[in-house]
């Protein structure tokens, strides 16, 4: 939220984002040089997190509303450096059409959302696909644990920012996560579920997508049809 | 479905101001309120820009209330944390939950007070610059500022397709809910999936198409932008100027104050 981190924080996380998104340009400027017919599908890429993040996540807890990050599908469909320039994209929309989040805390939650959660996420995935674990499997630990580094991280920045009078910004840590972990830690298995199904519909409909972005092979997509007919 | 505020942004009263002027305006209110150390200059600047916003840009006092509700509430339960879990100075009241001390002290208190004052000055702030600026114009401010060619597309191209994707989530969800597609916790499960997937794969050959027609159009890379800024008044930048220049002196004057 805008005006909710003090100075010094602010700018510390901007400078921390920074290069993560320099290089994510410097790759899409590149790709977009080589390939030019990536860019309009990050575009699409990018809109759908921002439309999905919008929308009303079905919540387990009733009365909270809870929002989808999306950004573990972008991870693992383009890679987290991409991800963290369409994460700041997203957030600066969020900030300007739907006055979510804010300008002075955007690095803090460029940070959270769009870099330490699609890292996770890719690294999980890719780590999956080499031990050969169930594709759907992996892809729930992915996008489930791609929003729980985001809600830990978050804490950790207020918790930095606001440290506890008896156990400091350890303290302060554990309070913030207990809060969140209520709505955060369903929100995480729903948004994993959802996620790996979207997968299977994508799948069943377009499988050559996901073979072109070289996120499955021929043969994974082959197998995985077999196995739902 | 959330409120987008662009409709408002492209129609209010302070449409044909310069973007650079307001956006120099907003974040400079935003940099002043954070920067501050006491609650009166975020306060001052809450309620200068919500006047601003209702009473010169003319958006509906009811749309403005029901925007600043939300972070306002988030703020003040997030303020009640810091409130009981940060400490220094005398304290105020004490209570014990499962045998440990949770109180709050005068330091606490002011802290509580000055996040939930900097969050209520930046979020009338942000929502000076979402309710009055179109977000085209802040592409061509964008691109005289030198931002990355690529960035500076990838944002049109989003911004473009947000407005497909939105057309579409809409019509597949209406068509959801009217056949019980997220009557129990299973269902809604299922239908919010396959509503993800299938705007994913509609975007996705929304996006080859475009592709081919920018092919035609002979794309090679780069997206072109129309600059037509108009230069304002010297009134205008007087007043910007000077209302600044107030926030910064009220912030500087009010440093070491504290209420508790």
């Amino acid at each position: 939220m805008e005006g909710f981190l003090p100075p010094f924080w602010c700018v510390f996380w901007f400078a921390v984002s920074l290069p993560f998104v320099a290089y994510g340009c410097y790759r899409l400027d590149r790709l977009v040089r080589e390939e030019r017919e990536t860019l309009p599908l990050l575009a699409v890429a990018g809109a759908f997190v921002f439309v999905l993040s919008s929308l009303k996540l079905p919540s387990v807890v009733t009365g909270s509303s809870s929002h989808p990050t999306g950004t573990g599908l972008s991870a693992i469909l383009f890679g987290p450096f991409l991800t963290s320039v369409i994460g700041l994209i997203v957030l600066l929309f969020q900030a300007l059409l739907l006055a979510h989040g804010g300008l002075s805390t955007l690095g803090a939650n460029v940070f959270s959302m769009g870099i330490a959660g699609p890292f996770v996420a890719y690294g999980i995935y890719r780590c999956g696909k080499t031990i050969r674990l169930n594709t759907f499997v992996t892809i729930f630990v992915a996008a489930a644990m791609a929003d729980l580094v985001t809600y830990l991280v978050t804490s950790l920045q207020l918790a930095l920012a606001f440290p506890a009078q008896s156990g400091g910004i350890v303290g302060a840590f554990v309070g913030f996560a207990l809060i969140f972990a209520v709505t955060q830690v369903p929100l995480a298995i729903v948004e994993g579920v959802i996620i790996a199904l979207t997968f299977k519909y994508i799948i069943q409909s377009r499988p050559d997508i996901l073979v072109r972005l070289d996120v499955l092979s021929q043969e994974q997509v082959t197998k995985i049809r077999e196995a739902f007919k | 479905m959330e409120q987008i505020l662009d409709v408002y942004a492209q129609t209010n009263a302070l449409r044909d101001v310069d973007t650079r002027l307001k956006l120099l305006l907003g974040v400079c209110a935003i940099i002043i309120g954070v920067a501050s150390q006491s609650p009166a200059a975020p306060f001052f600047i809450a309620v200068s820009m919500a006047f601003i916003t209702v009473a010169l840009a003319k958006i509906p006092v009811r749309l403005y209330a029901s925007l600043i509700t939300i972070p306002v509430s988030f703020a003040i339960f997030s303020a009640i944390i810091i409130l009981l879990m940060s400490g220094g100075g005398e304290p105020i009241f004490t209570f014990f939950i499962a045998g440990y001390p949770i109180g709050a002290t005068t330091a606490s208190a002011n802290l509580a007070l000055l996040v939930v004052m900097r969050t209520f000055g930046g979020m009338c702030s942000l929502y000076f610059i979402a309710l009055t600026t179109p977000i085209t114009e802040i592409f061509s401010v964008m691109h005289t500022l030198r931002f990355p060619r690529g960035l500076i597309d990838l944002s049109m191209l989003i911004y473009h397709f947000i407005f497909v994707l939105i057309g579409e989530t809409i019509s597949i969800h209406t068509a959801q809910v009217l056949r019980h597609g997220y009557d129990t916790f299973r269902n809604s499960v299922q239908s919010f999936a396959m509503l993800g997937a299938m705007v994913f794969i509609r975007a996705w050959q929304q996006g080859e198409d475009l592709v081919i027609a920018m092919d035609a159009r002979c794309y090679d890379g780069k997206l072109e932008l129309a600059d037509e800024s108009r230069k304002p008044g010297r009134v205008v930048i007087g007043a910007t100027i000077v209302y600044l220049g107030a926030c910064a002196y009220l912030a500087w004057l009010t440093a070491t104050m504290n209420i508790f």
